[in-house]
């Protein structure tokens, strides 16, 4: 298992087993029950391209490298999916995470997302999970300002201009990725535990 | 105008409108985090 930003994903390019260089990352599209990953929008290679109409799906990337994403051929692309028509998916960025606030559920802002923060393993399980926010902090944290990372349940209630979180989650906020994956599982677990 | 007038015109709308669109291409490669409906289905992977 290994952390990440999706910010470290974007914008790498797509590659072909043959070595053909078939376009770049453009968004990271996930479902708000789970978190999980479920594909890439994608954009043209050179300066002049702009965003494709095809989709990579989670299912078809062979390898997240540090450099590349690794794609078996052309063949796994498929058509964007419906829930990316209208949100701007496939040619703008309407419907962006990042940018949006962070409510607690009593209607505390912790501030805005600048990165979101994906649990990734193509070696085993084969997945990508979000788990965490990266959020420029707000007077609801106590360190207005700063970067900070805080972990995500695992059903999270999102919908694009207001990401709600609960209100324990200030307990658990990490400020590197070093260490978050334990303050997530540490959330989780006392989410798990606080249910009636 | 003399000729060479109209010829540094064109030359600088030129550089103008190429200039224009790669700051628009480039604005609509950048990348982002899109909230999806649906899971994907693991059993599928590859």
């Amino acid at each position: 298992m290994r952390l990440m930003r999706t910010s470290e994903i974007t914008q790498r390019a797509v590659v072909t087993m043959a070595g053909e260089d078939i376009a770049q990352i453009k968004d990271v599209v996930y479902a708000a029950d789970g978190g999980s990953v479920s594909g890439f929008t994608l954009a043209g290679r050179g300066l002049f391209a702009g965003p494709l109409k095809e989709f990579l799906p989670w299912a078809g990337v062979s390898a997240l490298g540090a450099d590349a994403v690794m794609v078996r051929d052309e063949s796994v692309l498929a058509s964007a999916p419906s829930i990316l028509e209208g949100s701007g998916g496939s040619a703008g960025s309407a419907g962006d995470v990042l940018g949006s606030q962070v409510l607690t559920e009593e209607g505390i802002g912790l501030g805005t997302v600048h990165d979101v923060v994906v649990s990734v393993d193509v070696t085993g399980g084969e997945y990508c999970d979000v788990v965490g926010y990266e959020v420029e902090a707000s007077e609801g944290l106590g360190t207005q300002g700063q970067m900070v990372l805080i972990p995500l349940p695992d059903t999270m209630a999102a919908s694009g201009e207001h990401l709600m979180v609960p209100s324990s989650v200030k307990d658990f906020v990490g400020h590197d990725l070093a260490g978050f994956g334990a303050a997530v599982d540490r959330f989780r677990a006392h989410l798990e535990d606080s249910r009636p | 105008m003399d000729w060479w007038g109209w010829l540094i015109l064109v030359v600088v709308l030129l550089v103008v409108l190429v200039a224009a669109v790669l700051v628009i291409q480039a604005r609509r490669r950048r990348g982002g985090v899109i909230i999806g409906s649906k899971s994907p289905d693991r059993g599928e992977r590859r």
